[in-house]
């Protein structure tokens, strides 16, 4: 057993009775485009695109440190965006340019 | 349905079952079973603070499912076998555990990561 | 090219307000990927805008009907007690996939604690969406190793004779605590009951009390 086992050993998410600071009491009302991502989320689950056992495996191979400090949808949408990539569905440059084309109408929505 | 049987004229009044492999569950309400403590790459469902624990089968839980582990990798379909509430003192959880020896903790597992106890009753 | 509705209808509130806030990264990322999937047919812009009905119609108030309704009803609570998902279907809450429910019946000898450590699993049909506090490390790690200093940090001390049962969610069984009913409301009617039960007494947190705010 080399070292480094442990961290392939423990999923990022197996917190289960380690050492944890006090509970913080916070909430938050979800932001639109985070109640869009959990609707994609069903809508994904609902088709079998993407079910959701899948999701939360493509959130644990975000990794210790992106889980770390990615925020819980923002977690989901890049899951998303791997997964559909590993199934063939979609390619990181469409996904690019759409985002460019997206940030481009919104400018172009600023200038009026 | 076992065709021999159906086909034997008076020798056997009733058709035999035969049931698929995971179609009945292994266990039942009452069963003493340990938690497993394999240790697999990638996606696992079962967390690692219960690996070995022993506890009891509360409840049966229908239907059967895929397993989740393969679910994660996209299998959505195929064979099903089923889960468990299976309840653990907290006590044999954790050796320091401060709350009452009889505090415990539920939870689901799946028919493949439970053995039976060896200290099992058998019937 | 998008001729979709939905995106035109949220650009066309961005343009509404000269000084929007320019989409995160995370938000162009999910818009682009929402699109180009819907390009692709492989679901329409109204499952979405469908689905997001679904997600605000869901609070914690179905759960406190469903609570109110096993305090006043023996029979109904225990088919309850007896399949969740089968009774919540009576008051048109429907669970997805083979999803389950199982109620679990705090009383004066056990306090039931939910919590999924793995993730955020919580019975959303009936609670709507879980609080951060709920999704978060502290929670999630310390509720199966100390729950009754987790529940003292909600200012709810259970004393030594009440067992603590917490129960992990992994699977597909989603869990609902049914709170015990306060003292003094033999007379309340079940709407004033279910005005009493907050969504943090059914995750089991914190017990029902006659003076709580819905």
């Amino acid at each position: 057993m080399t070292e480094t086992s442990h961290l392939v050993r423990r999923l990022p998410n197996d917190i289960g009775g380690l050492e944890s600071p006090p509970i913080q009491r916070t909430e938050h009302e979800l932001e639109p485009w985070e109640k869009r991502c959990h609707a994609l989320a069903d809508v994904l689950d609902f088709h079998k695109i993407i079910n959701t056992e899948e999701k939360r495996r493509g959130v644990e191979a975000l990794g210790a440190e992106v889980i770390g400090k990615l925020t819980y949808y923002e977690r989901w949408i890049v899951a998303f965006a791997n997964i559909l990539f590993q199934k063939g569905l979609l390619t990181p440059e469409q996904v690019a340019l759409k985002m460019d084309e997206v940030e481009a109408r919104w400018s172009a929505g600023q200038v009026s | 349905m076992a065709l021999s049987n159906f086909d034997r004229p008076s020798a056997s009044p009733q058709s035999r079952i035969v049931f698929a492999t995971g179609e009945k569950p292994v266990f039942g309400e009452g069963d003493q079973v340990r938690i497993l403590s394999r240790s697999p790459v990638g996606h696992y469902r079962v967390p690692q603070y219960l690996r070995g624990k022993q506890g009891v089968i509360e409840t049966v839980i229908e239907p059967a499912a895929v397993n989740n582990e393969e679910e994660a990798y996209g299998r959505n379909a195929g064979a099903r076998r089923h889960y468990y509430r299976v309840a653990i003192p907290m006590t044999e959880i954790w050796p320091d555990y401060a709350g009452s020896i009889r505090d415990g903790l539920h939870i689901e597992i799946y028919e493949t990561w439970l053995e039976r106890r060896r200290d099992d009753r058998t019937f | 090219m998008t001729g979709h509705s939905d995106h035109d209808h949220r650009h066309d509130d961005h343009a509404e307000i000269v000084e929007s806030a320019k989409p995160g990264y995370y938000e162009m990322m999910e818009i682009a990927i929402r699109e180009l999937l819907i390009e692709r047919k492989m679901f329409g812009a109204n499952e979405i805008r469908q689905q997001i009905e679904v997600l605000d119609s869901r609070t914690p108030a179905l759960g406190a009907k469903i609570v109110a309704r096993a305090w006043i009803n023996p029979i109904f609570k225990a088919r309850l007690l007896a399949n969740g998902r089968a009774a919540c279907e009576e008051f048109g809450i429907s669970f997805y996939d083979d999803t389950q429910l199982i109620v679990l019946e705090n009383t004066d000898k056990v306090h039931n604690l939910i919590v999924c450590t793995l993730c955020s699993c919580y019975p959303r049909p009936v609670l709507g969406l879980p609080p951060d506090w709920y999704k978060q490390k502290p929670y999630r790690a310390r509720a199966v190793i100390e729950p009754r200093a987790v529940l003292a940090e909600f200012g709810t001390h259970i004393s030594d004779d009440v067992d603590v049962r917490v129960s992990d969610s992994t699977a597909m069984v989603r869990y609902l605590v049914l709170p015990m009913r306060p003292r003094g409301t033999e007379e309340y009617s079940e709407d004033e009951l279910a005005a009493l039960v907050t969504r943090d007494t059914m995750i089991g947190v914190v017990p029902v009390t006659v003076n709580a705010r819905s």
